[in-house]
């Protein structure tokens, strides 16, 4: 590690005290005099240096005179020392600078009216302000462009070899997928080994890089700087809600831009526990599906086999009156809804507000069913906090992440960024407990490759040991003797030697990475979709809340359990109440005192707390015939759930069908009514993510065609249906929200949690602790030999749910190629190679489809994303229910593979 | 008045004085050059840095010179242009207009288009004569810029020249013919101003 950062949470750096232009500054020992001057307010020009990685040292720009050196230094090598004498301003200097400029712009070519970078471009301000306007020598370097790689383009004349792309992807994200390269007598930044560029397509490298060497392909020659509209929103496709710039020209998305960048250079590198402000290639690249030409127009009203286009008066009247008829023949036990986490807080608080004021139904869910729920409901049994307990410093500062079940990398690239950066610059232990050899798992210090489905075995091993070696914080459990002594005595059936034969862990690594997280001063168990969307998934979260407890990280700032989500606003799903068994602030559903209280703000008598349902329940009573009109915003069962669930012949059932989507999805296709709806770049609102923050939306273009954001469709509906709603905009949702829930709008600081298990441990703890521990089989389905496969669905790094499959950029990256993934040394025992066409059983039924040789699958294991359905692997699955928290477990299942064809 | 001022005043008014002293500037004239010419059937010779309509101008090869660069655009005081620019698909990494429009009902003739133009593309012309019924046809596109690039190229190579936006040289000429340069292939042969 270089010079910064130079404290640390557990070592502070010396003070000193130096003299820069004549004022004496103090600063911290060893590090970059760069930054010290910056400290200052003083701003000196330097075109390499960025505060999110080691200072380089390659542009020559940021020359300061040191007394008792007779030639100026580079401050941003320089350490700063006790006693430094330093002037950053003179004529010298100045001449010193540009002498750097010319140096560069002389083999620089003066290309500036179709680069890119015009009017953004660091050469260029410092060309300007240093007033170089002859170059003598000027030299093209006359190299090819670099088009093979799929989004970006590198055009190495424009390159100043300041090394900011090749610093950020090796020393930020831990890619390390460019390298410089002596080709053609210049020093060129390639991708590793002069291939096409494979990397995550993060696109950091094109946000840091201060010239167009670096261009980005969706966008080129489409636009200049000045020209485009920037608004600052956030992003909605992971949970991370990571902020990023929409930037827009009329009415088309041009690109996405990020908060990192060459201008935003200036900083303190422990800042970067906040977020080093990059976006993953979602959010950079996949915009497309904002200004789609498959984006619906127009509202589409059944008239027979078909959808046709129809007003907003006629189709809202059409609305209204069945709904209304079916409420007053049926009464509102026959009305239900559903709504996608992608929506905003204030669409969210209006939906249920609908459902359970309006149409006095509480049959209600969002997509935070599929699983953030059992983290929810976890966490809220266990310390009576609904939300993630650890943000993304306490991820950078822990000495010791446990991260179970989640291919971070992939499903939330910025979270991984935070584990990453605790692994490279605070040293911390990664313990990775995965199926697959995932990303994390390569850059971890302990990779534990589990058999796919026994996470759970491990996590009761973890537990185990953790007592057995006698790790266990005293202080904690002694204020609980009795649960204490219900977790030893629930532990007594688990054996260690049982759980490695199904983990194919061994016992030893097993005691080794549980006294890393035991003695670890901050350590946090991270679960995800492995964990959460498997079976029993909340009772393994229990179970690793158990893990941090008896550790005594339960309530220690800086450890706890925490999660990542899906979809971006699934925790604001759940905080305004889209669940039965909440109201909105996560009150219970039937708590008395909650209820008269949002009874009497919305002025209505709730539905009784018995008659809710979830998202199964209300499919249940669909099929038996209690719910005849179902209204959905952005869900798509259809194309979600198994076939086993028979979702098409249970949606046929219903009266009537509303289906609410920037899209026509599979299950709009079935609709009787269906509304366009607006994405998050035409609409204002806010997002909470994985952190609690709560996050600005802002609208960057109008709405497409006659779409309409869901808030403005709710509240006509409402008004139709005769609510007498008044909200003319989110900021009115948002005032009403704040009302009843004073503190939501945190404006991105949340409050801190501080969890505290007492409650529950001294209070029913004992009595169901065991159920936990009982060993469960591993697979939901029996292995008898016969279906020697386990086959997943999950996330891949490019998509996210269905909607980014309409991002022409991320169908460029990542098309569906139909291809099952698995480890070559199956691939090769099976007798099979990549032009294989093979056909996968289980108890469900049969696919076929292509196969692709991945050496991070494990044998015996094989993978298809999620977000495709051409072949329909979702529909080998079998839908098992949480008999807690009624989240569905349809990820994984037992397969027998054959080959078909070639 | 007077018995000598009546006298004069009835001999004039006896001898038409009035008529005659008017008369004298009609006879006057008649032996003048005219001032006015006859528009439209005859036309006035208009000097070289005359700032007309604009128009595109093509290389001597045929290819477009406009690399789509916006920045006529910005620089444009009364915001009539508009440049939608893109990637030439024939020609790979050349950036291009795809559109390009100027709405002249909005130009003020001031030239800091031609001045901001980094290739010489655009130019005025000694053309003024646009009158028209149908308001729109004078948003001028692509189309119609280089229709009038073509018709009158003299004149616009003549306003670069006058302008001293352009030598009247060989060497001048390559530079702006090479520029931008786009490298595809490392055995393209360099330009010759480069080399």
């Amino acid at each position: 590690m270089g010079l910064k950062p130079a404290t640390n949470p557990d070592v502070e750096a010396a003070t000193i005290e130096l003299s820069i232009d004549g004022r004496t500054v103090s600063a911290k020992d060893g590090v970059s005099l760069y930054d010290v001057i910056a400290s200052t307010g003083k701003i000196i020009p330097a075109m390499c240096y960025h505060y999110t990685f080691d200072p380089f040292g390659s542009c020559g720009m940021c020359l300061v005179m040191q007394e008792g050196k007779k030639a100026p230094v580079r401050s941003c090598t320089a350490k700063a020392a006790a006693g430094m004498v330093i002037r950053t301003d003179g004529d010298d200097l100045f001449a010193a600078r540009k002498k750097a400029v010319e140096k560069h712009l002389s083999v620089h070519p003066l290309d500036c009216p179709v680069c890119d970078a015009d009017g953004h471009c660091e050469l260029q301000d410092m060309a300007f302000q240093h007033g170089v306007t002859n170059l003598a020598n000027a030299k093209q370097k006359f190299i090819p462009e670099d088009t093979r790689s799929l989004v970006l383009d590198f055009n190495m004349n424009r390159c100043i070899a300041c090394a900011e792309c090749i610093n950020v992807c090796k020393d930020v994200l831990m890619i390390d997928a460019l390298q410089f390269m002596k080709k053609g007598g210049f020093n060129q930044v390639v991708a590793k080994g002069d291939q096409p560029l494979a990397c995550e397509f993060c696109g950091d490298c094109l946000a840091v890089c201060p010239v167009g060497a670096i261009t980005n392909k969706y966008s080129k020659y489409l636009y200049k700087p000045w020209q485009m509209k920037k608004t600052t929103t956030t992003c909605n496709y992971c949970g991370d809600g990571c902020q990023m710039h929409l930037e827009t020209k009329d009415t088309e998305v041009v690109r996405v831009t990020s908060p990192l960048s060459w201008k935003n250079k200036w900083g303190d590198r422990t800042e970067t526990a906040k977020g080093h402000g990059g976006l993953c290639v979602r959010g950079r690249f996949g915009f497309q599906y904002i200004d789609s030409e498959q984006r619906l127009r127009q509202p589409l009203v059944r008239t027979g086999e078909t959808l046709t286009d129809t007003p907003w008066l006629d189709t809202m009247q059409t609305v209204i009156d069945r709904l209304s008829d079916i409420h007053r023949k049926h009464g509102p036990e026959s009305i239900a809804g559903l709504i996608t986490a992608r929506c905003t807080n204030e669409e969210l608080y209006l939906f249920q507000k609908l459902m359970r004021a309006g149409l006095r139904t509480n049959q209600l869910d969002s997509s935070a069913r599929y699983g953030h729920l059992n983290y929810v409901h976890a966490v809220r049994q266990a310390v009576g906090v609904g939300r993630p307990l650890n943000d993304w410093e306490d991820l950078t500062k822990a000495k010791a992440i446990l991260v179970i079940g989640s291919n971070i990398t992939e499903t939330n690239p910025l979270t991984a960024v935070r584990i990453k950066e605790a692994i490279r610059v605070y040293r911390s232990q990664v313990i990775v407990v995965d199926s697959a050899n995932t990303n994390i798992a390569q850059l971890a210090s302990h990779p534990l490759l589990v058999k796919p489905g026994s996470e759970s075995f491990l996590i009761d091993g973890l537990v185990k040991s953790v007592i057995e070696q006698d790790l266990v914080d005293e202080a904690t459990t002694a204020r609980h003797p009795q649960a204490f002594a219900a977790l030893k005595e629930a532990m007594a059936q688990v054996s260690l030697d049982h759980i490695s034969a199904q983990t194919g862990i061994s016992a030893e690594q097993i005691r080794e990475v549980a006294a890393i997280f035991a003695e670890a001063p901050r350590a946090i168990a991270l679960c995800a979709e492995g964990i959460v969307r498997q079976p029993n998934g909340y009772h393994n979260v229990l179970k690793l809340i158990d893990l941090a407890w008896v550790t005594g990280k339960l309530g220690q700032p800086g450890s706890g359990v925490t999660t990542v989500t899906e979809e971006v606003n699934e925790q604001g799903a759940v905080d305004m109440g889209v669940a039965p068994e909440f109201l909105p602030g996560q009150a219970r559903f039937d708590d008395p005192s909650a209820r008269e209280r949002f009874g009497k703000a919305w002025d209505v008598t709730l539905p009784a707390s018995a008659s809710g349902a979830n998202f199964l329940e209300i499919l249940a009573r669909i099929r038996n015939g209690q719910i005849k009109a179902l209204y959905v915003i952005g869900e798509n069962p259809l194309a979600t759930l198994p076939a086993s669930m028979d979702v098409k012949g249970t949606l046929e059932k219903l009266q009537l069908l509303i289906v609410q989507d920037p899209f026509l999805t599979e299950t709009g296709k079935m609709a009787h009514v269906v509304l366009p709806a607006a994405t998050y770049a035409e609409k204002e609102g806010t997002f909470t993510n994985l952190e609690g923050k709560v996050l600005r939306v802002r609208q960057a273009v109008d709405q497409v065609g006659e779409s309409l954001p869901d808030w403005h469709i709710m509240t006509a509906l409402a008004n139709g249906l005769g609510y007498d709603w008044t909200y003319e905009s989110p900021q009115d949702v948002q005032n009403e929200i704040m009302k009843l829930l004073p503190g939501y709008y945190n404006l991105g600081q949340p409050r801190r949690v501080s969890p505290s298990a007492d409650a529950y441990l001294s209070n029913g703890y004992a009595a169901e602790v065991a159920s936990r521990y009982r060993n469960h089989t591993a697979q939901s389905t029996p292995n008898d030999g016969t279906q020697p496969f386990t086959l997943l669905t999950g996330q891949v790094l490019y998509h996210s749910g269905k909607m980014s499959t309409r991002a022409s950029g991320l169908i460029n990256i990542e098309p569906n190629n139909g291809r099952i993934r698995m480890n070559p040394a199956d691939v090769e025992r099976l007798g099979l190679n990549e032009q294989s066409t093979i056909r996968l059983t289980s108890r469900q039924g049969s696919v076929q489809a292509g196969v692709k040789a991945d050496p991070d699958i494990q044998p015996g294991s094989c993978f298809f994303p999620e977000h495709f359905n051409e072949p329909a692997v979702k529909d080998l699955m079998i839908v098992d229910v949480d008999a807690v928290t009624g989240v569905p477990y349809f990820k994984s299942t037992r397969v027998k593979i054959e080959k078909v064809g070639a | 008045m007077s018995v000598g001022a009546l006298t004069k005043k009835i001999l004039q008014a006896a001898l038409f004085y009035e008529i005659w002293d008017a008369m004298k500037v009609t006879f006057k004239h008649m032996f003048h050059r005219p001032i006015t010419f006859q528009y439209p059937r005859e036309q006035r010779t208009i000097p070289d840095g005359h700032r007309g309509a604009l128009g595109l101008l093509r290389y001597g090869d045929g290819r477009d010179r406009c690399v789509g660069c916006d920045l006529c655009e910005a620089a444009c005081p009364s915001r009539c242009i508009k440049v939608i620019s893109q990637e030439d698909p024939e020609r790979p990494l050349q950036r291009f207009a795809s559109e390009f429009y100027i709405d002249i009902t909005k130009c003020v003739f001031c030239g800091y288009c031609v001045e901001a133009c980094p290739v010489n593309a655009l130019a005025m012309t000694k053309m003024y004569e646009y009158s028209t019924h149908d308001k729109r046809t004078l948003l001028f596109d692509k189309k119609r810029l280089y229709e009038v690039g073509e018709r009158h190229l003299e004149d616009a190579k003549k306003y670069l020249y006058a302008h001293n936006q352009e030598k009247n040289s060989d060497e001048s000429r390559e530079y702006r013919y090479y520029f931008p340069q786009s490298v595809l292939k490392p055995t393209q042969s360099q330009p010759k101003h480069l080399s």
